[in-house]
């Protein structure tokens, strides 16, 4: 499945500027390590240490909550968009 | 001058109308920080006839806020108004009809209750998550809706939180993310189009809000990339958030600071320790024979060794010229004393 992830600006930095990719999986979860092999490091912002997602991230396939799905579990088909959205400040964090 | 003439526009479009319109008259908002997003919003609120805004920030004014901060001038910054008191002036001269109360205050746990009494609704237009939890807290503690907004680079996200009926920002964001991670608007610099964007968003929320209109859920935009979300959150508030369940872990200052380094600055604010009043006609005859001394009603500037402290009537302070929480600390604490 390839799918299209949206990339939020500080994690721009990790995919050479841009802020659309394709992706592979057939879950969120495929998808972020398909993410991590083509662009090292962007795992480790979206999940924490040792287990689970970051709790300042929030990931939406197709504008829904993956919370309200089956987490980094929710399966994905061709086409499907995923946002990826970290809290935002706009101020000193 | 009619009102309903001044807001005729507004009035014809049926969302709003002439009983809307007559809501807004009677309503109050309160917003919270006026920089990029608070300029914005205020001013949207201004002009649609809100009948009493309340304008909170702890800042003053300068040249790099020109470029985003629309409500302000070269003049503010050239006679060093801090930016509530702008913003007042401005509010009021492009609409008499309302009551327009600008507050030089730093949002805290110890004052932010008695700053957003009588409030309607909060606006969020503020540079830092921690206050930006502290109003979630308080929202929830006292059932006021509160407008979540925030912009960084070219990307913004805002969102209502209706206590009750949405869910809160501590059920989207659970925790705080680590320092530096998220980008500031000092590390990744900010297009003005993409606070002007979220800031029009929260004034038109916090409209609807007032006028008991469903609101749109989280939005996230970009406007270099053009994109634009609205996105679908849980409608209740989730089973596992602190403040959703009575517990205001940033209310009750379990993570207060004292000093907090400004967004894009090169500055630290020092809070002083209860409520003080100071009297700068002593405060300057104090420091006149230790550095170069200079005030109005608003704020004395103080220049020593190269450093310069800008010391507000509650006690309170910004160091500038450093980033180091603890040198500002005790910059502040050898001259103004903690």
């Amino acid at each position: 499945m390839s799918v299209t992830v949206q990339i939020p600006p500080p994690l721009r930095t990790l995919t050479g500027g841009l802020d659309k990719v394709q992706a592979a999986g057939r879950t969120v979860s495929e998808v972020i390590n398909n993410l991590n092999s083509v662009y090292p490091g962007i795992a480790d912002r979206i999940y924490q240490e040792g287990n689970g997602l970051n709790r300042f991230v929030s990931i939406f396939v197709n504008n829904e909550d993956i919370r309200l799905l089956a987490g980094d579990q929710t399966t994905v088909e061709d086409g499907d968009v995923v946002v990826i959205l970290p809290l935002i400040a706009g101020g000193r964090r | 001058m009619d009102s309903l003439d001044r807001y005729s526009r507004q009035v014809i479009f049926p969302g709003i109308g002439k009983e809307g319109q007559e809501k807004l008259a009677r309503s109050t908002v309160v917003v919270i920080g006026c920089g990029a997003l608070g300029t914005v919003a205020a001013t949207a609120l201004a002009r649609a006839g809100v009948g009493t805004l309340r304008i909170i920030d702890r800042d003053f004014i300068e040249y790099h806020n020109l470029q985003r901060q629309i409500l302000f001038d070269e003049e503010d910054v050239r006679l060093q108004i801090p930016k509530a008191i702008a913003a007042e002036r401005h509010l009021k001269a492009a609409n008499s009809a309302i009551e327009v109360e600008g507050i030089v205050a730093d949002v805290n746990y110890r004052n932010v209750e008695r700053l957003v009494e009588g409030a309607d609704v909060i606006v969020d237009g503020l540079d830092n998550l921690e206050t930006r939890y502290l109003i979630n807290d308080v929202s929830l503690k006292h059932g006021l809706p509160w407008i979540y907004g925030a912009a960084v680079s070219s990307s913004g996200m805002m969102m209502a939180v209706i206590p009750g009926r949405t869910p809160c920002i501590r059920c989207l964001f659970p925790s705080l993310p680590p320092v530096g991670q998220n980008g500031t608007c000092d590390t990744a610099g900010v297009v003005n189009a993409a606070p002007m964007a979220i800031g029009a968003l929260q004034g038109a929320e916090a409209i609807k809000v007032l006028l008991g209109i469903e609101t749109a859920g989280l939005i996230s935009i970009d406007v270099w990339s053009g994109q634009f979300s609205r996105l679908n959150v849980d409608l209740q508030p989730s089973l596992d958030c602190p403040a959703c369940h009575g517990r205001y872990e940033f209310l009750d200052a379990r993570f207060g600071v004292r000093t907090t380094s400004l967004c894009g600055q090169n500055a630290v604010q020092v809070l002083g320790s209860g409520d003080a009043t100071l009297s700068f006609d002593e405060v300057a005859r104090s420091l006149r024979s230790i550095g170069q001394v200079d005030y109005n009603e608003f704020m004395l500037r103080f220049v020593v060794d190269g450093r310069e402290m800008i010391i507000f009537p509650d006690g309170r302070a910004i160091v500038k010229g450093t980033a180091d929480e603890s040198a500002a600390r005790s910059l502040y604490a050898k001259y103004v004393g903690m």
